[in-house]
């Protein structure tokens, strides 16, 4: 357990820098995009009222008060949680990768430390997953702050106040990120964990067999998706509807633990038998 | 402990916020405005099996974003649906008390109601079931099952329907059972060069060789007759109730072509009643049936034909036994002409429920009315409106109810 948790301290602090300018970027692209959006909604308004004469009344009547929602849909908001996706992509892979690369490769030293090499599979697997919850926790975080800077410019009457949970829960695209309830967040970010554990056990495939391995790999992957799918795929072409939704998401789930416990089984067994440095 | 500051510092970041963010989401309800069923006259006990679904938008600022909102004589409530339940679904209630007392005859089955029959001694379903390739649809079947209450034994075939080749899709409009035989009734659509056409079916099955008996067909386009076709309507049930009579509202239409428009105007209205076991067809004559009868309700002995014309309902019942039309009635709705569509209606337990379905102040419409009313006679037992529980409360919303529940 201790060697656990020193690997994952470990791992974190590596990231801590990337981490922390993917942060430092969102939350400056989405400070200037509450300015932006702001402004231009009270240019608009200052437009509209005094160079053609439109009522208040008759304006808000129109083009409706400004709610944090106007902010939350534009591109200043939505790019920098993109760059951070992307970023948590793109380490998935580098997490291991990095570890080969370079004069002294590193994985030689982790290979070797007295504990049991599963645990550099799960000190991995854990830092991605800090990271993800990191950005999703931040970014809930700089929202407040986000609609204070709002309030501070748009006046009241023009304002439509909405809290952090309402503009959460009524975005489509965000529910993806922050789903409505613990339960679904949890179900969300569990399928994601799943996909992160395939990824991981193709790329330590490859890093055993090399050029085979990217082969071994594919296949791990495309086998894992399907044994995931299979009870869908037999209640749809050859159950003829069989299951009540209930049985089959509980099916689903069973199946999820099952490709999970394999996927860390075969990781295990590569690290420890197969992996070349 | 102070080798790992950055990483215990994230992790109570995380516990922190997504914790309070999920604590909030739970307790903190949105402001949605109470609306309630206002008395104007009658007994408020009337309105207690009924239930308003529909949906809530606030439009006060131009993201438009709607909750789901029922609405009863206790007033309303929002509906937040937890994940389990969204993935259970919301199957109508009849075919949610099937599942729980029928739960393996039950499975596989689709959620239509109109695809099941019920009385004391069956439970029927029948579906219609065919693939499609990109050109077209073929392979049409009838799955057919039969639950004997008795012995619970289940008697299951499939049958292939006949005359499919040109037929579109087709869906199941209603299922009875009379005796030894199952009656399938179905809308098809039809495709031929000339266009395409809906027609009605009635299938006759024989359940003792689990057989295909007899086809009956209505509303075909005639020949030869441009420019006017038929449509046919079968007028609505109460889906789980046995009936042997199918009524057929059946309009001729003939389509003008102005220069510059196109119109569409009803020439003739036919009333068929089709009698299931003896395949005998009456026509009856009603006189001065509105065009516009699309709400009419047949509860298996008298039709009611319920039309609308203006701001006023109207409902003629017809004694399916003596051939008599009873006297007509009339039912005042408030609000203002053309606004708004028409009410929702259902009948049960010999009243007819009414409800309006939107409520948007800033158009005006303001089609709010609940009335429980004596079918047979049109006493008003019931009447009042839809309001917002606080008088005060900002009138830049939208409420739009879409379905009508008779407990």
């Amino acid at each position: 357990m201790k060697n656990y948790l020193q690997l994952v301290n470990f791992e974190f602090n590596r990231i801590a820098k990337l981490f922390t300018v993917l942060l430092g970027i969102t939350f400056v692209a989405q400070m200037i995009g509450v300015v932006v959006q702001s402004r231009s909604y009270l240019n608009m308004a200052n437009e509209k009222m005094y160079k053609e004469m439109m009522p208040q009344a008759e304006f808000l009547e129109n083009f409706g008060q400004m709610s944090f929602l106007q902010i939350a849909r534009s591109s200043w908001f939505f790019g920098p949680i993109a760059l951070c996706i992307a970023g948590v992509a793109f380490y998935i892979f580098f997490i291991w990768y990095r570890d080969w690369i370079g004069k002294n490769t590193f994985i030689y030293r982790l290979l070797m430390l007295p504990t049991s090499r599963l645990n550099i599979f799960f000190a991995k697997i854990t830092t991605i997953l800090i990271m993800t919850f990191g950005f999703v926790a931040v970014q809930l975080i700089i929202i407040p702050i986000e609609m204070l800077v709002m309030k501070a410019m748009v006046p009241d009457e023009f304002r439509l106040d909405m809290g952090v949970v309402e503009v959460l829960t009524t975005m489509p695209e965000l529910t993806l990120i922050y789903p409505s309830s613990i339960m679904q967040f949890i179900f969300h970010y569990g399928l994601g964990l799943l996909a992160v554990s395939i990824l991981f056990t193709g790329i330590l495939f490859e890093r055993s067999f090399k050029w085979k391995g990217i082969f071994a790999g594919l296949l791990y992957g495309g086998i894992a998706v399907i044994v995931l799918i299979l009870p869908l795929l037999l209640h749809e072409f050859v159950l003829n509807s069989y299951f009540y939704p209930i049985e089959l998401f509980v099916l689903e789930i069973v199946m999820g633990l099952i490709v999970f416990a394999a996927s860390i089984w075969v990781s295990g067994f590569l690290l420890k038998n197969k992996v070349t440095v | 402990m102070r080798k790992y500051w950055k990483f215990m510092s994230i992790l109570v970041v995380i516990i922190l916020s997504i914790g309070t963010f999920y604590v909030k989401s739970v307790t903190s309800e949105a402001n949605h405005p109470e609306f309630v069923i206002d008395t104007q006259s009658g007994d408020a006990k009337e309105i207690e099996p009924l239930k308003l679904v529909g949906y809530y938008s606030d439009t006060s600022s131009m993201d438009y974003t709607s909750t789901d909102v029922k609405i009863s004589s206790e007033g309303s409530t929002y509906e937040r649906r937890s994940f389990l339940d969204q993935i259970i679904g919301e199957p109508p209630a009849v075919i949610k008390e099937y599942q729980e007392k029928y739960r393996s005859f039950m499975r596989g089955k689709g959620l239509n109601v109109n695809s099941f029959f019920e009385n004391n001694q069956f439970l029927a379903y029948a579906d219609v079931d065919y693939k499609t390739d990109s050109f077209h649809s073929h392979d049409f079947k009838f799955p057919i099952s039969i639950l004997n209450k008795e012995d619970a034994s289940v008697q299951s075939f499939t049958v292939d329907i006949p005359d499919s080749e040109n037929m579109d899709y087709a869906y199941m409009e209603d299922l009875q059972i009379i005796e030894d035989e199952l009656y399938i009734i179905t809308n098809n659509m039809i495709r031929n060069p000339e266009g395409s056409f809906d027609e009605k079916h009635v299938y006759t099955i024989d359940l003792a060789n689990q057989t295909l008996s007899n086809d009956d067909t209505f509303s075909q386009v005639p020949e030869g007759q441009e420019g006017n076709h038929i449509v046919a309507q079968v007028i609505r049930t109460s889906p789980t109730e046995a009936n042997d009579h199918m009524i057929l509202l059946q309009k001729e239409i003939k389509v003008i072509h102005d220069p510059e428009s196109y119109r569409e105007e009803v020439v003739k209205q036919e009333v068929i009643s089709y009698n299931l076991a003896t395949k005998e067809k009456e026509s009856i004559s009603v006189s001065d049936l509105p065009f516009n009868s699309e709400l009419s309700f047949f509860d298996g002995s008298t039709i009611y034909f319920i039309g609308i014309e203006g701001q006023e309902i109207f409902v003629t019942p017809y004694h399916l036994a003596d051939g008599q039309a009873g006297e007509e009635y009339r039912l005042q709705l408030s609000g203002e002409d053309g606004h708004g569509s028409a009410p929702m209606t259902t009948i049960k337990d010999g009243k007819l429920y009414l409800s309006g379905q939107q409520l948007t102040p800033k158009l005006n419409i303001n089609a709010a009315d609940v009335i429980v009313a004596d079918v047979e006679t049109g006493d008003i037992l019931f009447k009042g409106q839809i309001t917002l529980d606080d008088p005060k409360a900002k009138n830049q919303y939208e409420l739009y109810l879409h379905e009508m529940l008779v407990e």
